[in-house]
């Protein structure tokens, strides 16, 4: 305390809010809004660092505005003009929020409940301390080599310091059983950060059993992982990513439940509804789980009569939606013992999929898994016998807000139980907005980045209780990579740089010029005769080969 | 009366075409317009203004104009220096009228607090801006616009100090400066913004059209003016 070396400012006094304080600096000492600072007071007659953040900054000394008339003249040379001193003149006023002093027996910030004295010296955090006391990593001193921890998540780095000078290492078990939300506008970094922690999940030290549910094909890339050092254990171990492609996602008939068979069907009447289910409750009660569209029928038929009007419609639309869908089969299943596995990455590839198929296939799965962590953590037989943890890219698409999705309860049940048996979620949405509120605000860990939607911006800050207005006002000024980490996972919340991936991105957006240009030279290439052919009996308006 | 006797004898003449020597103006042989009677502060100085009977060539109207730079010349531990000023403010005083006297200002208006005198007279405010040393040659050089440390006495003669002298004095390291800027609008008052743009002004009319110093001056005018406009509730 006595050292002044590393003093960037003095206390001046309370400000506004009863846990703000507001301190001066002169401009030497850039300190951005969000920086992390530390003083010392006594609690109890302990000396405790006490942490704060920085919440504004205005300048309260500095250069006449006028001196900026003329935008050709620098307004150091108009000061010189005058004999003005342009170095030190600039002193800053800066407002912060007191966060509280690690407690080690807590092992999370407490409150001192009291504000520093005005004259307080105050310096910037130390790396060390900052990593060891922002995420919830339970840790008993408030200065730990952090990296030498397991199950730990190395996601990037504060965004106010130098590139990885004050690292930020979460803890894996926390957000992957309280669940996950990465929110952020197209193009903010969303898979981007999602495929890094996949990495970090994925690593020796975690070795995570996880699914990412990808309607996009943006996680490609993820199998170079495998024979990548930093992947590999001292063991042997090397992660194993399985990729599953459409043509092996299949549901079996007998998995649906009769609220999925009604979304897939086009309005039944409600006559239709009534015979369906309860002709689909007889099915399920058969010994049998294979069973097809036929016998369905023909219990339907069995129970209302061969030539009721209802059964007819109903075999049209049956046949229609679900049999002639290659998605839905009497005896195939997705064995979940290839999808889930420690060590295993299984991405379930949803490209070539409709919407509504992708809600089915994630619903039977996640029912299906659901029951099999129950009954694990109920010593029942199971074929999950670990905690598993499920990525979803679109998470609106399978958790609106409408309602509209088979998949909603399901998601609704595993956010709000699924940490009691080991099913933790991970939702990845654009828009916040559009999901269930009850789904997000079960997300114990937010990652957000840019968003300026409005309405968007409003779902984060009604679910993320977690993430304070002053960290929230950051979400619009951000570029892709730059996110709040907030919730669970965090003492307190953090604005970081998403470290850079060790497998490439996969999901870049399309190069559209060179795409273009590509197939015009493609086309110049195509013999003229097939030209005037697409173009019917009209004249060919394209360039002509010149040979 | 007890200023006239150590007058000097100002029939050299030959100083009515220095200020148009270009090459080097001759400090010596500038245009005489008075000497100093009294002192209202440290910077502040009263000015008698030269007329017919005091010398053989008196000022003419537009050599002690408002605005118009001056200098003293004081010789400090050998070395020759001009003490540089400008002429803030003017008053007539007519001894005959009402036999008060000059007006005897208030507390408030202390800028002019002369002796007695005897005839019609027009006074002269000169503030002091800085000072530089005077060169072999007769050339200004080294010139500062912190606060001048010495005195002047009364008797003191006060010149006329031509445009080059005064760009030599506002140029420092190629960049014009009006570092004392703050104790002349604190010295001139009510007339601070005014004698400051006429001596832009002034400043402006001797440098190149091109030259970058003038947008500089530019924005200064503009930034005293305004705060003179906001001071007396224009704006
Ligand atoms: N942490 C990061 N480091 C470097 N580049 C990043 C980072 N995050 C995002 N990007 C860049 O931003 C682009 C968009 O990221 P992406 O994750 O595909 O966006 P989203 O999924 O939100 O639409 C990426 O292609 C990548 O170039
Ligand atoms: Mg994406």
């Amino acid at each position: 305390m006595a050292d002044r070396s590393d003093v960037v400012g003095t206390v001046a006094g309370p400000g506004d809010d009863p846990n703000e304080f507001v301190f001066v600096t002169p401009s030497d000492k850039s300190i951005k809004t969000g920086e992390f600072i530390t003083y010392t007071v006594s609690v109890e007659d302990e000396p405790r660092s006490v942490f704060a953040r920085v919440t504004n900054r205005e300048l309260i000394r500095g250069l006449p505005e006028g001196f900026l008339a003329d935008p050709e003249v620098g307004p150091e040379t108009v000061a010189a003009t005058l004999g003005v001193p342009t170095d030190d003149t600039e002193l800053y006023r800066l407002t912060a929020t007191v966060i509280g002093y690690y407690d080690t027996n807590m092992t999370t910030f407490a409150n001192p409940r009291q504000l520093p004295d005005p004259g307080t010296p105050l310096s910037i955090a130390p790396h060390q301390q900052l990593e060891t006391v922002l995420p919830n990593l339970g840790c008993e001193t408030d200065s730990t080599d952090v990296t030498s921890l397991d199950g730990v998540a190395h996601v990037g780095w504060l965004l106010n310091r130098p590139a990885e000078a004050t690292n930020l290492h979460i803890p894996i078990e926390e957000f992957a059983s309280t669940h996950l939300a990465i929110l952020a506008s197209t193009g903010s970094g969303k898979s981007y950060t999602a495929s890094v922690l996949i990495e970090e999940m994925m690593r020796p030290t975690s070795r995570a059993s996880l699914l990412v549910f990808d309607p996009h094909g943006e996680y490609d890339t993820l199998a170079e992982m495998q024979g990548e050092e930093a992947f590999q254990g001292e063991d042997g171990y090397e992660p194993d990513v399985v990729y599953y492609d459409p043509e092996r996602l299949r549901v079996r008939i007998s998995e649906l439940e009769i609220g999925d068979v009604m979304a897939v069907l086009d309005n039944p009447s409600n006559r239709m509804q009534d015979r369906l289910s309860t002709a689909w409750r007889s099915m399920q009660n058969r010994e049998s789980r294979t069973w097809g569209i036929d016998a369905l029928i023909a219990e339907m038929e069995a129970e209302f009569g061969a030539d009721d009007a209802s059964v007819g419609a109903l075999e049209w639309r049956l046949r229609r939606s679900i049999e002639r869908n290659d998605l839905f089969h009497p005896e195939e299943n997705v064995p979940l013992d290839e999808i889930v596995d420690p060590g295993q990455c299984t991405v379930l590839q949803m490209d070539t999929l409709d919407r509504r198929d992708q809600q089915l296939i994630t619903t039977v799965l996640l029912r299906r898994m659901y029951r099999e962590r129950l009954g694990d953590v109920r010593n029942r037989d199971s074929d999950i016998e670990h905690p598993i943890f499920a990525l979803f890219e679109e998470g609106h698409r399978f958790a609106p807000a409408s309602g509209e999705a088979p998949s909603l309860g399901i998601m609704r049940t595993i956010t709000s139980e699924g940490r009691k048996f080991g099913f933790g979620l991970g939702i990845i949405s654009q828009r916040p907005s559009k999901i269930d509120q009850d789904v997000l605000s079960q997300c114990g860990t937010q990652i957000s980045m840019q968003i300026k939607n409005p309405s968007d911006q409003d779902a984060i800050k009604n679910s993320v209780e977690a993430a304070g207005e002053d960290v929230l006002r950051e979400l619009p000024g951000l570029t892709p990579g730059q996110a709040v980490v907030s919730g669970d996972a965090m003492n307190t919340p953090a604005l970081i740089q998403v470290r850079q991936r060790r497998t490439p991105h996969g999901a870049g957006s399309r190069p559209v010029i060179e795409e273009w240009r590509e197939a015009y030279d493609e086309r110049q290439r195509e013999p003229t005769q097939s030209e005037s052919a697409d173009f019917g009996e009209g004249e060919s308006t394209g360039v002509q080969s010149l040979d | 009366m007890h200023r006239s006797t150590t007058r000097q004898q100002y029939g050299d003449g030959a100083m009515t075409d220095t200020p148009t020597n270009e090459d080097s103006p001759d400090l010596d042989s500038c245009v005489r317009i008075g000497s100093i009677v009294s002192s209202n502060s440290h910077l502040d100085y009263v000015v008698e203004v030269y007329k017919e009977r005091d010398c053989d060539c008196p000022p003419e109207l537009h050599e002690r104009e408002f605005g118009q730079p001056v200098f003293i010349k004081k010789t400090v531990d050998g070395t020759e220096h001009a003490v540089m000023g400008v002429i803030y403010d003017t008053q007539l005083v007519d001894p005959d009228q009402g036999r008060t006297g000059p007006r005897l200002a208030q507390d408030d208006q202390a800028q002019f607090t002369p002796g007695y005198i005897e005839e019609r007279t027009t006074l002269a405010g000169v503030a002091l801006l800085g000072t530089a040393e005077i060169s072999e040659d007769g050339e200004i050089q080294e010139p500062t616009h912190q606060m001048p440390r010495w005195t002047l006495e009364v008797e003191d003669t006060v010149f006329n100090c031509p445009d080059q002298v005064t760009v030599s004095f506002h140029t420092v390291d190629d960049q014009i400066q009006l570092a004392y800027m703050d104790r002349l609008l604190d010295i001139a008052g009510d007339l601070g913004s005014e004698v400051i743009v006429a001596l832009i002004n002034r400043l402006q009319g001797m440098l190149p059209d091109d030259d970058p110093n003038q947008r500089v001056l530019d924005v200064v005018e503009q930034n005293v003016q305004w705060q003179a406009r906001e001071q007396r509730g224009v704006v």
